[in-house]
């Protein structure tokens, strides 16, 4: 029985380890919860768009860069549904600890915001590399899955789930109900990862347009994870990789400011 | 530095403005004796709640301090909230998970060992008859045993300031004496207790020092008897303190 403390009090641990695997444990049981809507559906859907574009459509159309349109178009496939899945994850898990209020449970709790934004973006991470897992045995179904470096892929794959997993996280700060939830994905990530090079190289945009692609951030996502899978990228080696690291530590920042002043958790 | 003085809990100054200029708190200090049974007292809105999120770190203070046996609660915001246990007046849990788990996720986030918290959730679970419902989902339960699960996991960690929101909120009587028991059980061992409650049965029963809040202000703070001591007891010093008059009360 703990009574009243008798002399200091003692700083806790730099890092409170196990707080911060609960809240992956925790918030993992809830994406097990729903596991149609966090795999299935993600998996339904590359396998309708590699199906239809890539080997229907893909038949038909003249190799790109040496690389049949299926092996092309899948790097495009796997990011929208990381994109997606990153997103997803994120922001219904801020959003739903705000509105049934168990987000309090963390904040009474010697949790830094460092250890809840970590926890967060790991579930995140372990989420969209799941999700492309299932994706890449959907493609070696069709004779497409090809992984040219695999550290590569990995750096995409995840860097993507974190840029994406912490914009989920301000989103899910911001909204005030479902339909500002799912503003930015309808607006914003859907239309720019279609014109980021998902199904055509930058060559074949009209030339008035294709500076568009180059100023797209999913333009070098896709031209990164393309290049980790089939050798084959449109953008400056280098750039790519700059562009993604500085946008996590950008966003990585403005998260926890938001922590930290409590927008939209504390009153 | 905490000796046999430093007290539980001590606020100074304490203002708390929400964005839309509402005032909360104004200017409220007050102090817990280490070991002490302390009754919050007001209406609806007077501010007890949101003393309460102030202390735990659900609400952001606008000004002041508060300490949790000597800690700053804003400055060593970790190191203070390892020594509170929180029971909120609103069930704020996940609806769709157990009471085991709701229990054992509190203490991991406590930084409790997978061992130590499951003896310590097994007890938990025991002792607030919630063996038989530890696996349904919290939503499937009924109010009194919500109730109970809030108090579980509020004591998970073995905190040495038992915050109760209105703990006994929707609880039935049988369970609002055990609980009674319990509470004291807890506060003869050492354990400070802050608590609110409407029932002005259960705080003169349970608490040995008592603060009146109204309009945010604090309006009234002493010991247990000299509330009783008054006319119409603890009813019509609470009445009188927060401008209601017992005797136009009583005549309605």
């Amino acid at each position: 029985m703990k009574a009243t403390p008798s002399g200091p009090i003692a700083h806790g641990p730099l890092v409170n380890w196990i707080g911060l695997w609960t809240i992956i444990r925790r918030e993992w049981s809830r994406v097990m919860r729903v596991p149609i809507q966090a795999f299935l559906a993600p998996w339904i859907s590359a396998l309708l768009f590699i199906f239809i574009f890539g080997f229907v459509v893909g038949r038909r159309i003249a190799l790109i860069g040496g690389h049949r349109y299926l092996e092309f178009v899948l790097p495009g496939i796997l990011m929208m549904n990381i994109v997606n899945a990153s997103f997803l994850q994120s922001s219904s898990q801020v959003y739903f600890s705000r509105f049934l209020r168990y987000v309090e449970e963390a904040l009474v709790a010697p949790l830094s915001y460092a250890e809840m934004i970590a926890g967060s973006l790991a579930v995140v991470v372990l989420r969209a590399v799941i999700t492309a897992i299932g994706i890449l045995l959907i493609a070696a179904a069709f004779g497409a899955t090809r992984i040219e470096s695999v550290p590569e892929f990995l750096f995409w794959v995840a860097a993507v789930a974190v840029i994406f997993g912490l914009l989920g996280i301000v989103i899910g700060l911001w909204a005030n109900n479902f339909e500002q939830l799912t503003i930015l994905n309808v607006f914003f990530i859907t239309p720019l990862s279609f014109v980021g090079g998902v199904f055509n190289t930058v060559g074949m945009l009209p030339g008035w347009l294709r500076w568009m692609a180059f100023v797209n951030p999913f333009f070098y996502f896709i031209s990164g994870l393309r290049h980790s899978m089939i050798g084959f990228s449109e953008a400056p080696p280098g750039l790519g990789v700059g562009i993604t690291l500085g946008l996590a530590a950008v966003m990585s920042v403005v998260v926890w400011r938001l922590y930290a002043i409590g927008y939209g958790l504390r009153e | 530095m905490t000796n046999d003085l430093t007290p539980a809990l001590s606020i100074s100054h304490l203002r708390k403005v929400y964005h839309r200029g509402t005032v909360g708190i104004e200017d409220l200090s007050l102090e817990v004796g280490p070991g002490d049974f302390f009754g919050f007292l007001g209406p609806n809105g007077a501010g007890k709640s949101t003393t309460i999120h102030c202390i735990t770190g659900i609400a952001n203070p606008t000004s002041g301090s508060i300490h949790i046996f000597g800690v700053d609660a804003v400055k060593r915001y970790r190191d203070a909230r390892r020594l509170i246990g929180l029971s909120p007046q609103e069930f704020n849990v996940d609806a769709f998970a157990t009471p085991r788990d709701i229990v054992d996720w509190m203490g991991g986030y406590f930084g409790m060992t997978a061992s130590a918290r499951r003896e310590r959730v097994d007890m938990l679970l025991e002792r607030f008859d919630l063996i038989p419902h530890a696996k349904k989902n919290f939503r499937e339960l009924s109010g009194g045993l919500k109730r109970r699960v809030m108090l579980a996991r509020a004591m998970v960690h073995d905190p040495a300031l038992l915050i109760l929101d209105e703990p006994t909120a929707g609880v039935d009587v049988e369970l609002r004496r055990e609980l009674w028991r319990y509470l004291l059980e807890l506060n003869r061992d050492g354990k400070t207790i802050f608590l609110t409650s409407h029932y002005l049965e259960e705080v003169e029963r349970l608490c040995r020092t008592i603060a009146i809040v109204a309009g945010g202000k604090l309006v009234r703070h002493g010991s247990k008897g000299e509330f009783v001591g008054e006319p119409g007891g603890l009813e019509g010093a609470y009445l009188r303190a927060t401008g209601a008059e017992p005797d136009r009360m009583a005549a309605a």
